[in-house]
């Protein structure tokens, strides 16, 4: 294995000009657990499993893919605007040049505020990050020049594979139509599963190429933790960010109201259990904190391993890591 | 015909009316949707190279290749000429379609010939190979500048990144698919 001080020292050096971003923005840095005893309920993931063993009892506890119940626990307790740099876990995903099983993730929350202004704050920070206007990532130029570009789902379907989302809401709606465009759908359960198959294979690979992308207002379906939105409730207040064709970050305008938090979270439980995933309980701290949260409020999740590749200029994410998993299992 | 849904690294499919060959394999949770495998193929005709994602659970059709052990000969620049390990038949592919496998061959290495029909179409290197270091600039203790690692060119010619510690004359192990070290070979 070559350990690459080079990479290192550029890497602290990043990670130094990011906190003291949020300092200067004066948000409060947070420290969350690595282990909790709920992590969130998103259906699709696979979560990494250990015991705590104590004299009588075992309890199981989960490696956090996402610190966003503990933070947004904090929102309730009135903390203000907070960020957390800390290692995330996912399991069954591994392979390619973008994923590491261990990563280290940057969320913030800013209270008084909706989506659209965390994409202010990508911009901003992105742009301190890099120090310039424009990088070069794999020989293609990006404009790091604010305002980047913003695409909402409904029009990228309809840019790029003359589908409209909205007109077809449901699951035979939506196969129909793409069938028609000549679109594979096949093996396709879900109305989302379309969806994705569609968007990775026809819209991804074109976002974020001359500037990054705001992709935003995803179908309600893939809202998780995201407030529906006020003008059609089809969609959701939620963005993703990319960056030369690789998804950066997502984030939402935070639902507050704890009676819809909660049914979502009974569905996707019901889902994960359809989906043979493990099951895990309903945070009822989580729901009770929502309920103290006084003002709008919006955050957002930043794979930093994957912006450090951009910014550095690297291929794959493992040249960012000093102890990739993919070399040490190779 | 054989279908399967394990989409993985070297399997051969039947897709859009050629035979590709799965080079990478990544399994992903794109944002909050479910699971996906996303593929880079290569045409094993036309040696394109293009990115597909398969739903999870999706099932292709196998492709029904052959691979055959064989011997590198040696090239004339446009040609690379190899020997069938069995029949001692020989037969070239083009430079174009060794593509990068070219910085590690020498003559006499064994590699695996893909045959559709009973044509050789590429060659697949073994993930990871040996080979000597001809020339490296000695590591210095302490050196900052340099990173943790320096150049150093084997046998074929081809010039990698090692650790400090690698010498003149040692044997190390190669990662075939992206030219990086993985270790010194004993």
């Amino acid at each position: 294995m070559i350990y690459d001080k080079q990479t290192a020292i550029e890497r602290s050096k990043l990670t130094k000009s990011l906190r003291s971003f949020f300092e200067k923005e004066k948000f409060l840095e947070v420290e969350t657990p690595i282990m909790v005893r709920i992590p969130g309920m998103e259906p699709h993931l696979n979560v990494f499993e250990t015991t705590l063993i104590t004299p009588n009892k075992k309890t199981k506890l989960f490696l956090n893919h996402s610190p966003e119940l503990q933070m947004k626990k904090l929102l309730g307790a009135n903390f203000g605007n907070i960020f957390t740099l800390t290692k995330t876990f996912r399991n069954g995903e591994i392979g390619g040049n973008f994923h590491n099983p261990e990563f280290t993730m940057l969320e913030w929350y800013r209270i008084k505020a909706d989506y659209k202004n965390l994409m202010k704050d990508c911009e901003n920070l992105i742009k301190t990050l890099a120090g310039k206007s424009q990088i070069t990532y794999q020989n293609h130029k990006i404009d790091l020049k604010a305002p980047w570009e913003k695409l909402s789902c409904e029009e990228l379907f309809q840019k790029y594979c003359k589908i409209s989302l909205d007109q077809n809401r449901t699951f035979k709606q939506l196969k129909k139509t793409a069938e028609k465009n000549n679109f594979d759908t096949k093996f396709c359960k879900d109305w989302d599963d379309i969806f994705f198959k569609i968007f990775l294979n026809h819209i991804e690979p074109h976002l974020g190429k001359q500037k990054p992308t705001f992709v935003y207002d995803y179908p309600s379906t893939q809202a998780a933790l995201a407030k529906k939105s006020s003008k059609n409730p089809f969609f959701a207040e939620r963005f993703e960010l990319y960056i030369g064709g690789v998804e950066i970050a997502n984030a939402f305008s935070e639902l507050t109201d704890s009676k819809e938090q909660k049914t979502r979270l009974i569905e996707e439980q019901k889902l994960r259990k359809k989906l043979k995933k493990t099951i895990f309980d309903i945070d009822g701290e989580f729901l009770a904190s929502l309920e103290s949260i006084q003002q709008n409020c919006a955050g957002i999740a930043l794979g930093v391993d994957r912006l450090f590749m951009i910014l550095m200029d690297k291929k794959n994410i493992d040249e960012t890591l000093l102890f990739p998993l993919n070399k040490i299992l190779n | 015909m054989a279908m399967t849904t394990d989409i993985k690294k070297g399997l051969a499919i039947n897709f859009k009316n050629g035979t590709w060959l799965v080079i990478e394999a990544q399994f992903v949770n794109p944002g909050k949707g479910g699971a996906f495998t996303r593929a880079k193929i290569r045409n094993l005709k036309s040696n394109q190279v293009i990115e597909y994602t398969f739903k999870a659970g999706e099932s292709v059709e196998e492709a029904e290749i052959n691979r055959r052990k064989c011997q590198y000969m040696y090239n004339d620049g446009a040609n690379f000429y190899f020997m069938d390990n069995d029949t001692y038949e020989q037969f070239s592919l083009p430079s174009d379609v060794i593509g990068t496998d070219k910085r590690f061959l020498i003559d006499g290495i064994s590699c695996y010939a893909m045959h559709i029909d009973g044509v050789p179409t590429s060659i697949e290197l073994p993930p990871k190979m040996d080979f000597k270091v001809v020339t490296t600039t000695p590591g210095i203790k302490g050196d900052t500048a340099t990173g943790g690692s320096k150049d150093a060119t084997i046998e074929t010619g081809a010039t990698i990144k090692v650790p400090l510690f690698v010498k003149e004359g040692d044997m190390i192990k190669i990662n075939t698919e992206d030219g990086s070290y993985v270790s010194k070979a004993n």
